[in-house]
């Protein structure tokens, strides 16, 4: 089409354009400037404030190999060497069947600058945490004593969170049978590092589950300190760690108490609670070293038991 | 056609459209108003009446832009002239040279291009923005937020009061030197956005056995730090304490690459001959190395070491489940019946014991160059010759952060000492205006004269 007339304007034309906005400053063009500035200064101030975190001190995560460490102290100077092998043996022949690790070392390896001899225990029991920062759980296992069931594993005994829990005993005096200090009402099966149970007189010190880590190193050498050694307490070690838990919430705060039978059935009924059969775990607390109840006339229904079972397996 | 500027406002309202009307903005707007082909314009007039109009014609050159500028700035005739007087006279828009200062300014203002006023107008909000934060509050919360200067992450913890109570009457001096020694920590908490937590020190029947006295320490330390859960590090210090530089930051001074300025083997200063590292076969790799891990992230325990040993006067802790471990073992009853005849400095003494005897002690302890928190006067730690001991001393051409009055309630002078550190750290802190005075002017006039002046 064609016109010969361009088209009319209208008559009355707006006097003149309104401007965009009240702000000159804020025109179109201008706002992309200001939008990329804006963009670049807050880039640049994340860039100076974006130093990196601080790392903060992370400790070391066991990868759980070998699960399970099976820490045992043996007095080859007062004891036969059958009875020793046949300790030994029981250890070994279980920890090989579930892929644990055995540690097994002589009292005599270790300097308890003339106190007891016992002291050796709570030392070995540190030296596996320095030997095995991978196992997730260091197993105390005194000499007199015979894991009876080789099929069981120990998490599914004790060690896992959930079986755990279903264990603990909560609110009960650590030391029997008033202590005023109680166990924890509310803790998790996950945050407690040491399982441990209790005799008629106190806590057993000879079988006891210790998760690695920091914590395990702190309470394992806490409990050795030299003016403990030194105290004379009666029992020694026993009584130092009965101590320590009493005395400070850190440690009481990760203790796990457990049923006696779970991991420490005695043969003798009058010390504590006594072995039935499918009990995981027999000590002879309260054997002696030669004569009529010596250790390892005693072991010995267990010890044959224990090969009855494992051949069947 | 081409205006030579662009159109003014008139009076009586409304605007003269270039594109309709031949005359300038200068000829009546009369006939427009009132008639229909400017209602727009009235209405514009009514949205915006102070408005100056954005449009400008046909892109005026740099003449017509800045004649007014350049004529304001034209020397004009003296007040006394007739022609000036007349000039006044007939035009009273024009400022006559002899008005006030603010109708100066405000004619300054009223000549101003709409661009300059944008950009002062920024500038000074830009300005009055710094001001406010540099002199309120505000820089006070940055500071302490995590965002800023991550203040809140330091607690200093002062123990005031100490011997007091039931033990001691406090005299002049010894309020003069709480007083003192408060407003150092408050003035330097302020100043950084730390918390200053004050606990009172006096002896009190606190425990049914008494014999945890003097382990009060450890006890605040656990208290303050439940206070504050969002702390990281706890700063202890000493009554007898004065922080002399108080420009000096914390995270600056003492976090920030931490592991140069510690030592970790204790060999390096060791007055109490503890044997490190340990040797004990059973150990692991980090327990058995002289210094830890080695990496600043696993101290814990920030101490210095004097002429005798752990100095306790100043210390830092950082909040971690290692320090639980060990505020909590730090007094135990089997170790203070065993001890406590021996332990003259009671939970030193038994800090001391437990880097001793515990590898996981050690591992996470760190130990400063004593003068970094905790410089010693001369009359402390001395040998008798008088002088000064480069590792202990307090030090001014170093900076020295922190003198500690250590041991000066033992037969020195605590006031004394504490005035002294008292002016000194005025002195060092002055600000810029007290410097320009009393290092240049001042000693401009001595120079001059020979007098010395106190201005």
């Amino acid at each position: 089409m064609h016109f010969a007339y361009p088209p009319r304007k209208s008559s009355d034309p707006p006097p003149f354009r309104p401007r965009s906005t009240r702000f000159p400053l804020l025109r179109k063009a201008r706002l992309r400037t200001i939008g990329l500035i804006l963009v670049a200064i807050l880039g640049l101030v994340w860039l100076l404030s974006g130093r990196s975190q601080e790392e903060v001190y992370q400790e070391h995560v066991p990868t759980g190999e070998p699960p399970i460490v099976i820490v045992t102290v043996i007095d080859p100077r007062s004891y036969s060497a059958s009875y020793l092998r046949s300790v030994q043996e029981n250890r070994r022949q279980y920890a090989e069947k579930h892929g644990y690790e055995t540690f097994i070392v002589e009292a005599q390896d270790y300097d308890t600058k003339g106190y007891q001899q016992s002291w050796a225990k709570v030392m070995a029991m540190r030296h596996a945490l320095s030997k095995y920062p991978n196992a997730n759980y260091i197993w105390h296992l005194d000499q007199d004593a015979f894991i009876m069931e080789p099929s069981r594993k120990v998490e599914e005994v004790v060690a896992d969170p959930r079986v755990l829990e279903s264990l603990m005993i909560r609110d009960h005096p650590v030391v029997p049978p008033d202590s005023i200090i109680k166990t924890f009402k509310h803790l998790k099966g996950q945050e407690a590092a040491m399982i441990i149970s209790q005799d008629n007189d106190g806590l057993v010190a000879d079988s006891v589950l210790l998760k690695t880590g920091d914590w395990a190193r702190y309470v394992t050498e806490t409990w050795m300190d030299p003016l403990y050694m030194s105290y004379n307490f009666q029992k020694a070690e026993r009584h130092a760690l009965e101590h320590i838990v009493q005395w400070h919430p850190t440690v009481l705060s990760k203790i796990a108490l457990v049923p006696q039978r779970t991991m420490a059935s005695y043969a003798h009924t009058n010390l504590g609670e006594g072995y039935r059969e499918g009990d995981f775990v027999v000590m002879l607390k309260g054997c002696t070293v030669a004569g009529e109840s010596s250790c390892e006339k005693e072991s010995q229904w267990y010890w044959q038991r224990f090969r009855e079972l494992i051949v069947q397996m | 056609m081409s205006l030579s500027r662009s159109p003014s406002p008139i009076p009586g309202g409304g605007w003269a459209s270039p594109g309709l009307n031949i005359n300038s903005g200068r000829t009546s707007p009369a006939h427009i108003t009132g008639g229909p082909t400017a209602w727009e314009s009235a209405k514009m007039r009514n949205h915006n009446v102070n408005g100056y109009p954005s449009f400008s014609t046909q892109n005026s050159g740099f003449f017509v832009r800045h004649m007014r500028k350049i004529s304001s700035n034209l020397p004009r005739l003296g007040a006394d002239s007739p022609y000036a007087q007349k000039d006044k006279l007939g035009r009273g828009s024009w400022e006559p040279r002899n008005m006030s200062m603010l109708g100066r300014l405000r004619s300054v203002f009223r000549r101003m291009g709409r661009k300059l006023k944008l950009r002062l107008l920024i500038a000074t909000i830009v300005f009055i923005c710094l001001l406010i934060f540099y002199n309120s509050p505000l820089l006070y919360y940055w500071r302490k937020s995590s965002m800023g200067g991550n203040g809140e992450k330091f607690v200093i913890i002062l123990g005031a009061n100490p011997g007091g109570g039931v033990m001691e009457w406090k005299g002049a001096r010894e309020w003069a030197i709480e007083r003192d020694s408060v407003r150092n920590k408050k003035k330097y908490t302020r100043r950084w956005g730390y918390e200053l937590e004050i606990v009172d020190m006096s002896t009190k029947k606190r425990y049914a056995h008494e014999w945890r006295e003097s382990w009060e320490k450890v006890d605040f330390m656990r208290t303050t730090m439940r206070k504050y859960p969002n702390a990281e590090w706890f700063w202890w210090m000493d009554l007898n304490t004065y922080i002399m530089e108080l420009s000096f930051p914390l995270q600056e001074h003492l976090l920030h690459n931490l592991e140069d300025k510690i030592y970790r083997d204790i060999n390096e200063w060791n007055p109490l001959n503890i044997s490190h590292p340990f040797t004990d076969p059973y150990l692991d790799e980090t327990a058995l190395s002289p210094v830890g891990d080695g990496k600043a992230d696993s101290v814990n325990l920030l101490i210095t070491q004097d002429c005798a040993g752990f100095n306790l006067g100043s210390f830092l802790l950082r909040r971690s489940a290692w320090t639980d471990r060990l505020l909590d073992i730090w007094w135990d009853p089997v170790l203070y019946e065993q001890k406590h005849m021996e332990w003259d400095h009671k939970e030193q003494d038994a800090l001391e014991r437990m880097y001793e005897s515990h590898p996981w002690v050690r591992q996470h302890t760190g130990f400063l160059p004593q003068r970094m928190i905790n410089a010693f006067p001369p009359a402390a730690c001395s040998d008798g010759t008088k002088k000064n001991n480069t590792r202990f001393h307090y030090n001014e051409h170093d900076h020295d952060f922190v003198v500690n009055m250590a041991g000066c309630e033992w037969g020195r002078d605590c006031w004394g000492e504490m005035y002294h550190y008292r002016e000194f750290g005025y002195w060092l802190n002055r600000n810029p205006w007290e410097r320009f005075k009393e290092d240049l002017v001042a000693e401009i006039w001595y120079k001059i004269t020979g007098q010395r002046v106190k201005l």
